[in-house]
């Protein structure tokens, strides 16, 4: 019972759409969402296949739903990932490729992961990323309404086409570095932002050049046309063509009786 | 701005390259010590940047055609498509037909780390689409000549598209005219998003430090040298930025010319979606 109401607290949103000239099934982002038990609360988390890698669409896929059907919020949730690593090599096995496909599969498949945990009750989230798919926290105050943690990009200046990815083959090396974290709080109204990286990036600037699309992606943005018609607008003001994925969460403070129980 | 069109299977971009196939190639590379002939270095080059641009346009089970690549070999007195197989007397063919079409694929043994803190040797694929010859004169400027016509070609076909990157591979000196010359018609040649740039990979004799993506000619050692220098374009502010990423000791006036080195990081100054930073070139 206490699950439901925590579900029908927060309004989830998810918004897509392919890279002009790539067909549907090409789109590699990936998107999950659960609800929690303990703390009461969802679980969102998006990923992006890196373009530059192969099979990326069914690594994004199993990072973005290994995270949503977990537990954990920290750092130690890559160094889980072994189950997920083991069922991306299971559907290549035996799969006969010629000798360009099977060096690259080699190489492993790449994306970049935001995992964001909301607790309904003590009104937090933590929030946990690798690359550059971004989170942005928004609050419902005043007219034009107020950014409040972008995360873990700052500006649009700082996404690059190189990025450091999680790889779906451990070779060793450490993430440890490449690792970020952050923790918030939430205010009844506050709507999360979680997108991968070309939408982050032209958000970001729309914000940086004082046309910002907060306002219009709250009240506004509610279907695939609306969504739509944002992309067309943003591919003649420079939004890079790529997969493009929002989700949108707005947050609404849990009624007292569903705190007390 | 220029050079900002998208790379992409519609919109493709292209690589030429120009190897001389003269007989000075039959000299020893780099003073000789690991008894290489420069002919051997180039073909060794050659293969791997082709292998190494099927590796980045593979996707999944498939290639995707984000390349069109062509092959002109220069000797005696003459210019021609260097492929062959059945690619033989193609100029530009698209890579995913490079990929199914080598001369042969061989096996050789590569040591790969254990997981174990140790080495073994694992058995890679090879493919060949290239092998070493060497006859005759160095007739680069007709072969300027040939990318002109090609390339003015592709531009005709793909007005929107990025311009065309010619990459020369040679041991430097023309014996049929004016190579700078040759090279200014050639770099005039272009598409609505820019001129189409030439590079310049010098495989030398002399042994000496490697030289990579110079601002000037000043410590180059010799006029061929400064004359392929003077005959390379300035890379583009991207390809600035993407080889600082791999490591190059690019600057904003740096000019596409290495000498006595590896050009494989090339290929990666086309960008064509997100690379990931943590994939190490072969």
């Amino acid at each position: 019972m206490k699950h439901a109401k925590a579900v029908k607290e927060c309004d989830i949103k998810i918004f897509s759409c392919p890279k002009l000239g790539n067909s549907l099934e090409e789109y590699e982002d990936a998107w999950a969402h659960r609800q929690t038990r303990t703390p009461v609360g969802i679980r969102v988390a998006v990923a992006d296949g890196a373009t530059e890698s192969s099979f990326a669409k069914l690594w994004a896929v199993l990072l973005a739903e290994s995270y949503v059907r977990s537990e954990v919020t920290g750092a130690e949730f890559f160094a889980r990932l072994k189950s997920a690593r083991r069922l991306w090599r299971r559907r290549l096995a035996g799969r006969p490729l010629p000798w360009f496909a099977s060096e690259k599969a080699e190489q492993g498949a790449f994306a970049a992961f935001l995992g964001v945990q909301i607790d309904a009750h003590k009104n937090r989230w933590t929030a946990l990323a690798v690359g550059d798919c971004c989170l942005m926290q928004v609050d419902n105050v005043g007219k034009g309404m107020r950014v409040v943690e972008m995360f873990p990009l700052q500006k649009s200046s700082q996404f690059t086409m190189s990025p450091y990815l999680i790889g779906s083959r451990s070779n060793g090396e450490s993430l440890n570095e490449r690792i970020q974290i952050s923790k918030g709080s939430l205010r009844d109204g506050d709507m999360l932002l979680l997108a991968t990286d070309a939408v982050a990036a032209w958000l970001l600037k729309q914000h940086e050049e004082g046309r910002p699309l907060w306002k219009w992606l709250y009240r506004k943005l509610s279907t695939p046309e609306s969504f739509a018609a944002m992309i067309a607008y943003g591919r003649k003001n420079a939004l890079r063509n790529d997969d493009f994925t929002l989700v949108r969460v707005i947050h609404h403070d849990l009624p007292v009786e569903a705190k007390e129980s | 701005m220029a050079y900002q069109a998208e790379i992409s299977r519609k919109n493709p971009g292209c690589f030429l390259f120009l190897i001389d196939q003269s007989e000075s190639m039959e000299d020893p590379f780099g003073g000789g010590e690991d008894g290489r002939r420069k002919a051997e270095e180039l073909a060794t080059i050659l293969n791997k940047l082709i292998h190494n641009l099927c590796i980045r346009c593979a996707k999944s089970d498939s290639i995707y055609d984000y390349f069109h690549v062509g092959v002109l070999g220069y000797s005696e007195e003459s210019c021609k498509p260097a492929l062959g197989g059945e690619l033989s007397g193609r100029s530009l063919v698209p890579i995913g037909d490079l990929a199914s079409k080598p001369l042969r694929i061989e096996e050789r043994i590569k040591k790969s780390d254990d997981g174990a803190g140790g080495v073994m040797d694992q058995t890679v694929k090879f493919p060949v689409w290239f092998d070493p010859y060497w006859k005759g004169g160095t007739p680069m400027c007709a072969a300027l000549q040939e990318a002109t016509r090609i390339v003015a070609t592709w531009c005709q076909e793909h007005p929107t598209g990025f311009p065309p990157i010619i990459i020369n591979i040679t041991d430097g000196e023309a014996t049929d005219g004016d190579l700078v010359a040759e090279a200014r018609k050639l770099t005039a040649v272009g598409c609505d998003d820019g001129s189409v740039l030439l590079f310049n990979i010098h495989l030398s004799s002399t042994a000496g430090p490697s030289i990579e993506l110079p601002t000037n000619a000043n410590q180059l050692p010799d006029q061929h040298a400064k004359q392929l220098f003077e005959a390379s374009s300035r890379l583009t502010p991207f390809m600035v930025a993407r080889a600082k990423e791999l490591g190059m000791p690019a600057a904003e006036n740096s000019r596409g010319f290495i000498f006595n080195a590896q050009p494989l990081h090339v290929i990666h100054f086309l960008d064509i979606g997100t690379r990931p930073a943590n994939v190490h070139l072969r």
